[in-house]
């Protein structure tokens, strides 16, 4: 089991890679293309207070091996969802964790006071604006700590996680994800128009894994790394850096199959190639996990966050 | 649905513009349906990032042809990843005598399978390709096929008397003039129908798709008071039930 979340009833999910909220729907979407069940737990789509409706104009934007996305948060508002995904979520094999999106901090109670008691959810995420302060993360986390008893994972936004970390520990957060897929702009080949959303990407690797690393030497909470994680290398580099879990999110768009072979690896699970299985679904070291790996050098070297990383 | 490796087989040059590749595929992909697609991933690297739109054309036992621009490079022994089928088949009515297919400044490479099902089943089926679809090679097409060439405005010659003569109509438009197009298509059957009968026109929606199974919520339609996924709900969809654009332009 990993330990998610600290606090006075800690988060522990038998692995630790979880579904990213935007990705992976509101409960079992990817079912028929993933084992889920495979996976630590599953954060729904974002959800907010009243309904929202999709964005209008274009969506999505193909980017060099990438991806732009502007969805607008659709969600028929958390009593609708509630309806359609609470029989679901009790039933679930995979845990659920709620993520939340509020303008307020009467609309993030509201929304956790909805959710109170409910059985199939293990846990509330909430995603702060990519212009949060200091003060709004302490505002709106601090009432949603006042709101819910269930753990709290605090999804920071990329560029300002460095930033607002700190207040978010102090606020009540449990656990830290970093980061949010950041916000970007390109030109839509279709209409001609520059659109803005959320890039996806292999390359955003190397942007949240820093910030990971700046993060984790001085907050005392876990850390949930999330960013570009497409095979199980850029999980455990994740790991290494000083994360407890990983956020999955866009590899499930591009190969759910690796989904659930970075589950497995992470899981420590040993796989076997089984009688007529393709070659190309084992490869040597899917089964190792940190201990294991551990024992095999002569002499591990200690993982230490550095204080100060060169620009 | 399910996601599975598939073997390129065969590769024919169309036309300049059109390919079809002859695709062997799993068992669980034989019995795709006219109007579904596969989301293909062809390459070990991950650019293109997202998996591509496959529209099967033709359906010959454990083969599917797939057609796609000339410009894409596919060679004979290729093995890819498909993931489908994605969508829900095309609702042709039983005994159907008369269908309209549309294409509007896209191909109708979607609507193929349909006019093969009509025909086999003695319907007669008429295509109208407008503004740059009129450029489509016909030799793709089945020789029963009576084809329209229209305007870039959407427009054809005896469009109210074809509008009335077929029993149903099924039009494709790419993003992001789908919705103004299917605006202005209903808008024109209303002129030649005092009521438009429900499950008598339909829209086909081609945006990109992430996912393909209804999470990601980047294919969303307003389609009476709700919104669906056209990855799961569509791809087509009932022009009466949809919230189109006001004859102004505005929603």
């Amino acid at each position: 089991m990993t330990q998610i979340t600290s606090g006075k009833q800690p988060l522990q999910l038998s692995n630790p890679v979880i579904g990213a909220s935007g990705v992976f729907g509101y409960a079992g979407e990817y079912a028929r293309l993933i084992d889920l069940s495979k996976l630590g737990a599953i954060v729904t789509n974002p959800i907010t207070w009243k309904p929202r409706r999709a964005a209008a104009g274009t969506r999505v934007v193909p980017l060099d091996s990438g991806v732009l996305v502007h969805t607008g948060l659709p969600n028929p508002g958390i009593h609708q969802v509630y309806r359609t995904y609470a029989a679901k979520w009790k039933a679930s094999l995979v845990p659920i964790i709620v993520h939340l999106v509020a303008t307020s901090p009467d609309e993030i109670g509201r929304c956790a006071d909805a959710l109170e008691n409910h059985e199939g959810i293990v846990a509330l995420e909430i995603g702060l604006s990519d212009q949060a302060t200091h003060r709004d993360a302490r505002l709106m986390i601090g009432t949603l700590r006042q709101h819910t008893h269930l753990p709290i994972l605090a999804r920071l936004p990329l560029y300002y996680a460095a930033h607002v970390a700190s207040a978010a520990e102090e606020a009540g957060a449990d656990a830290l994800v970093i980061a949010s897929p950041p916000r970007g702009t390109a030109r839509d080949p279709l209409s001609g128009q520059l659109v803005g959303g959320r890039v996806y990407g292999p390359w955003l690797k190397a942007l949240a894994l820093r910030a990971v690393g700046q993060i984790a030497s001085h907050v005392k909470i876990p850390i949930i790394g999330s960013g570009g994680i497409h095979n199980p290398g850029d999980a455990r580099d994740y790991l290494e850096a000083g994360a407890v879990a990983v956020q999955v999110d866009s590899v499930a768009w591009v190969r759910p199959d690796m989904v659930e072979v970075i589950a497995r690896n992470l899981g420590g699970l040993e796989l076997t190639r089984a009688a007529g299985a393709l070659a190309d679904e084992w490869q040597p070291g899917m089964g190792e996990t940190a201990a294991t790996r551990a024992q095999l050098l002569p002499s591990p070297r200690p993982i230490v966050p550095p204080s100060e990383l060169p620009e | 649905m399910q996601e599975a490796q598939a073997i390129i087989e065969r590769v024919r040059r169309v036309s300049a513009t059109v390919q079809r590749l002859d695709v062997a595929v799993d068992r669980a992909h034989r019995n795709v349906g006219a109007g579904q697609l596969f989301l293909a991933r062809t390459t070990a690297s991950f650019d293109p990032y997202l998996r591509e739109p496959w529209t099967p054309v033709h359906r010959n036992g454990s083969s599917l042809t797939i057609e796609r621009p000339a410009g894409q490079v596919y060679t004979p022994g290729q093995i890819v990843s498909l993931i489908g089928p994605i969508g829900r088949p095309l609702p042709m009515r039983e005994k159907i005598r008369t269908l309209l297919l549309i294409a509007h400044e896209a191909t109708p490479a979607a609507l193929m399978m349909l006019a093969e099902t009509a025909l086999a089943q003695g319907a007669a089926v008429s295509l109208a390709l407008l503004g740059a679809a009129i450029h489509y090679p016909l030799e793709a097409l089945p020789e029963e096929v009576e084809v329209i060439r229209g305007d870039d405005q959407g427009k054809w010659p005896d469009q109210p008397e074809t509008l009335r003569w077929a029993e149903q109509v099924f039009a494709v438009a790419p993003p992001p003039y789908d919705m103004s197009y299917y605006t202005q298509l209903l808008d024109s059957i209303r002129q030649v129908k005092m009521e438009v009968p429900a499950q008598y026109v339909y829209g086909l929606f081609q945006p990109p798709l992430p996912c393909g199974v209804g999470a990601c919520q980047a294919c969303l339609i307003r389609r009476s008071g709700e919104e669906v996924p056209a990855c799961t709900e569509g791809m087509a969809f009932d022009l009466t039930t949809l919230h189109l654009l006001a004859p102004e332009g505005k929603a």
